[in-house]
């Protein structure tokens, strides 16, 4: 775990708030299977120090992911990735991607590209992150 | 219940006729790390002062430590460390002479660790202190100022003249010393990457008040620019009632809001026909936005 801290890019002078930042990335760390159920995270200390922010912001961060169910608090341990549960029907986890696919569209035609186009970025990323998971 | 180590109430100051602090209502937290922040001749050094008694306020309350600052006593001071932004210190004495000079006076002196942090600053304590940079003279000021681990650290300007290398020295070690929660830190700066890695807190002082005082994230998450586009030309006088600042151009308008919800940007969407962007402000941004003029 001591590489932990190097895979985050931490932008204080960001707008987005440093323990935002740190959730959104242990998030996407999730889900691309860089973490896995069972991986510890780096202490509360140690990342802050790593880091070089508050130790707050970083407690935060973990208290809030500790709320949303993506990591557990094991006693005297520190911070574990939960296995991943998926809540609500299919059909209630597909709208909710919904919005996103909306903006992605949006976004896309914008830029101009056809609708295989865009099909086929999403195709690539999906693709990439199952070369990434087998690391 | 949550003690605050500096709380003060419409505190006012002034120097002859111009008041320079106009009712300064702030408050340090246990544990917050608060970032004071304000342009130049807006105050914080003297309200600084104020705070440790090296200045008489003229009206107002302000407790330090459970303190009139005017009146501190021996107990409060061992619980407090300063760094002025004038260091004044014995020009003929040697660094490591001065170092333990002021430890003298501390019943609670970490040697240890002045010892460690004046090797990490690398600090030549064999020269005297008119032959060390004013780099130098600043970490070496910020030795005496927290070799006895105070409660309470109060510091103006700390990093105005370190390198970069020496300023992230500086701010790492400052973020030890508030480690555990226990002690406080009250810092002024104009600089804001000072304050966005280790600050909990900004108060920024404009207009001889704290014009405002918040949680680093909760500013972040709530001071935005609302950015309006309409096929239509917005009036002159478009106003949206809370906003800090209102630009108009034709058919744009900017905004920049504090309490930015989704219902007002849902009302301005169907109010002007708009497309409605909302955009994160980092702390600089933020600073401009609140200090801007009409």
């Amino acid at each position: 775990m001591t590489d932990f801290s190097i895979q985050f890019e931490i932008r204080p002078s960001s707008g987005v708030p440093i323990y935002r930042q740190i959730m959104d990335q242990v998030r996407a760390m999730i889900a691309s299977s860089r973490l896995k159920p069972g991986d510890m995270l780096p202490s509360v200390r140690q990342l802050s120090s790593e880091l070089e922010v508050n130790m707050m912001t970083v407690s935060k961060a973990y208290a809030r992911l500790e709320v949303e169910g993506l990591i557990e608090r094991v006693r005297g341990t520190g911070m574990r990735v939960r296995p991943q549960e998926h809540t609500g029907s299919l059909e209630d986890r597909q709208s909710e991607l919904r919005e996103m696919a909306d903006a992605l569209i949006t976004r896309g035609q914008q830029l101009g590209l056809t609708e295989s186009q865009i099909i086929s970025v999403v195709r690539n990323v999906l693709k990439e992150r199952r070369s990434w998971s087998k690391i | 219940m949550v003690e605050n180590l500096i709380e003060t109430k419409n505190l006012t100051k002034g120097y002859g006729r111009t008041a320079v602090l106009n009712g300064v209502n702030l408050i340090v937290p246990k544990g917050a790390v608060v970032g004071l922040m304000g342009t130049n001749g807006s105050g914080k050094t003297t309200l600084i002062k104020c705070l440790l008694g090296l200045l008489r306020i003229e009206r107002g309350d302000a407790t330090v430590l459970g303190c009139d600052p005017w009146n501190l006593s021996a107990a409060a001071k061992e619980r407090l460390g300063y760094v002025p932004q004038q260091i004044n210190l014995y020009d003929w004495m040697k660094v490591d002479h001065v170092i333990r000079y002021t430890a003298s006076f501390y019943a609670n002196w970490d040697y240890v660790w002045s010892s460690e942090l004046a090797e990490r600053w690398h600090l030549p304590l064999q020269k005297r202190v008119q032959e060390i940079s004013p780099g130098q003279l600043q970490s070496l000021a910020l030795v005496l100022a927290i070799g006895h681990r105070p409660e309470l650290l109060v510091l103006d300007e700390p990093l105005a003249s370190l390198d970069p290398i020496a300023r992230r020295d500086v701010l790492r070690s400052l973020l030890n010393l508030s480690d555990d929660g226990s002690r406080s830190i009250l810092f002024s700066t104009h600089i804001s990457a000072d304050i966005e890695r280790i600050a909990t807190h900004v108060a920024i002082l404009r207009d001889g008040r704290v014009a405002y005082f918040a949680e680093l994230d909760d500013l972040k998450e709530q001071v935005k620019r609302v950015r309006l586009r309409t096929s239509e030309v917005f009036p002159t006088n478009f106003r949206v009632p809370g906003a800090l600042r209102t630009q108009v151009e034709g058919g744009t308008a900017l905004l920049a809001m504090p309490n930015v919800t989704d219902s007002l940007i849902e009302e301005l969407r169907e109010r002007w026909q708009a497309d409605v962007a909302v955009e994160d402000l980092n702390l600089d941004e933020i600073f401009l936005e609140l200090n801007h003029h009409d």
